[in-house]
Formats: structure tokens, sequence, C-alpha cells
């Protein structure tokens, strides 16, 4: 039994286009690459944010308008969606299409509210505290750094629910694992990234 | 379905396995408790403005690494995948040291005043 399977694991990788002549997967590689990549990214709107911190000469401050326990929130409600992804990509390892599909939802739901959240606050700050796009350097720099990663979750959530509707219409099983890793693994980097805007941008005074 | 498992493990990019579920909710609990943590130092009164950085800094950092270990499977998988992540990581870490520098904006070193 172990001979065959390990047999059927031997032709499927000699069979699989998906398998470079590393022995890895080629879309596997190409994530970690690209994840790679839009780290250099959001290093760069970070420092660009820390750059310009506390030279604004105009509009609210920071700790003015930013509301703690609402991003905290929002900060849980993404280590909450990391833990259901994993939950998601095991039951699926284990052949339970249905709960995977479950965990998948459970997760997009989740960044869908941290998409709304994030939706409040600038609603806030631009009705409630007129600070802009083009108010000041913080107004600048915040923004676009928190705006491209709002970009990203809701990116991420239409892929989870793509996903989602993959696994209702019997198009995924077991040996889509891979696919659904790859999606994890985008949805874990948002939630880095977060991790590291909360801190820098949010808690750091 | 034993061949199915099989092959979703060899092809998930050669790493020797996961964590179990019972380690992914451990993992969960300890970044709960240190994002309680990180929120709960802002509110206590006294501390010192660098140790204040500093402690959300690294608690910021074992969260991060934490989610990069377990969750992403990093801690389990190829080495090259670890390259292809940590290399820019650290890349991206010395342009916000170097744009920090550029303008002088560094938050725990005091700035020259001429």
């Amino acid at each position: 039994m172990a001979d065959h399977a390990a047999a059927a694991v031997v032709a499927h990788a000699a069979h699989d286009p998906n398998i470079g002549s590393t022995g890895l997967d080629n879309r596997k590689v190409g994530m970690w690459a690209f994840l790679g990549s839009d780290c250099m990214f959001f290093g760069s709107l970070i420092g660009t944010y820390l750059a310009y911190k506390g030279k604004s000469i105009s509009g609210p401050l920071p700790h003015q308008v930013f509301d703690i326990p609402l991003t905290s929130y929002s900060a849980a409600l993404l280590l909450a969606s990391s833990l259901t992804m994993v939950l998601g990509l095991s039951a699926l390892q284990e052949s339970r299409v249905k709960k995977a599909a479950m965990w998948l939802f459970v997760t997009a739901m989740l960044g869908l509210h941290f998409v709304l959240n994030q939706v409040y606050e600038f609603t806030t700050f631009v009705l409630h505290h007129d600070l802009k796009l083009s108010t000041s350097l913080f107004g600048s720099s915040f923004f676009v750094l928190t705006g491209f990663h709002g970009a990203h979750v809701t990116g991420g959530v239409i892929w989870l629910l793509i996903l989602v509707m993959l696994a209702m219409r019997g198009k995924l099983d077991a040996r889509d694992y891979t696919k659904v890793e790859i999606a994890g693994l985008y949805w874990h980097f948002v939630d880095i990234v977060w991790i590291a805007i909360f801190t820098v941008i949010y808690l750091i005074p | 379905m034993a061949d199915h498992q099989a092959v979703a493990v060899a092809t998930h990019g050669g790493g020797s396995g996961h964590a179990t579920v019972r380690t992914y909710v451990h993992v969960a609990i300890v970044l709960a408790i240190i994002t309680a943590l990180e929120v709960a130092t802002l509110y206590v009164p006294g501390i010192p403005g660098p140790v204040l950085v500093i402690s959300l800094l690294v608690m910021s950092a074992v969260k991060f690494f934490l989610v990069v270990g377990f969750f992403m499977h990093l801690k389990y998988d190829h080495p090259v995948m670890r390259a292809l992540f940590v290399g820019p990581l650290i890349i991206a870490i010395a342009i916000i040291l170097a744009v920090m520098a550029l303008f002088s904006a560094f938050v725990l070193l005091p700035r020259v005043v001429l």
C-alpha cells in the first residue's frame, strides 16, 4: 500500500507540469518570489511614512485621529482569519472539502469585516477630521500605505470567495491543495504586513 | 483518498511536513495574547519612550515570525522558499532604515541639532 502510494506520488510528480527541475512546485516558488517583492514594496511605503513622521506642517496629527480600539479589533480579525485559513487548508488536506469551504468562507468574511472597518476609519478621517490624501505629509503617507494594504486584503477576499465557489461546485478537492496553499500564503502575508503596520504606524507614539 | 493526500503532500513544495491543528490553535492563542499585551503596554503610564518602542517592536517581530514560520509553513518548507522570502525581507528592512537615515527620522536616536 505504501509502495503503491509512493509510486503514485513519483508518477504524479514526473507528469506534473507544475513541478520544475528543482523538484519544487513552480506556482509556489512564484508566489514566494512575489511575496518577497511585495515585502520590498511595503518596506518602501513604511519607510516613507516613518521618514515623514512628525514633519507635517498642517492638518490633524496621528494621535488626534487614530482609534486604537478599532484598529486593535481589526488586527484581531486578521489574526483570527489566519487561523481559519490554516484550518481550511488542513481540512482540505484530509479531503473534507465542505469543511474546508466553510473555513475559507469564514476567512473571507473576517477579511471583509476588516475592509469595512478600514472604510469606516477612512470615512471618519475625511468627514470628521478633514484629513485627506492631499492634506499633509501624514495624510499622504498614511492613506497610500494603509490604502494599498486594504487593496491587498480586498484582492484576497475575492480570491478566497472564488475558491469557495469552486469547492461548492465540486471543482476543488485534495489534489488542489497547492492552489489553496498559495492563496493561504498570500492571505498570511497580508496579515504579517498588518502586524508591522499596526505596531509601527498605530502603536508607536 | 490516500493517493490524493500523498499527491497533495508531494506537490506542496518539498517541505518535510506541516504543523498540526493543535499547534495552529496554540500559535493563534499566543498571537492573541501578544496583541493584547501590545495594546495594554500603551496604557501603562511611566514607561520610558525607548523601552516602549523596543518592547513593541520585539512583540511585533515575534508575531511576524510566528505567522511566517507556522501559518505560512516556512519553518517546514524548502530552503529555496526561505531564501526567496528572507532575502527580500532583509532588503526591505534595509530600505526602511536607509530612508529613515536619509531623512534623519530615527525615532530611537536623538536628532542632531545644528
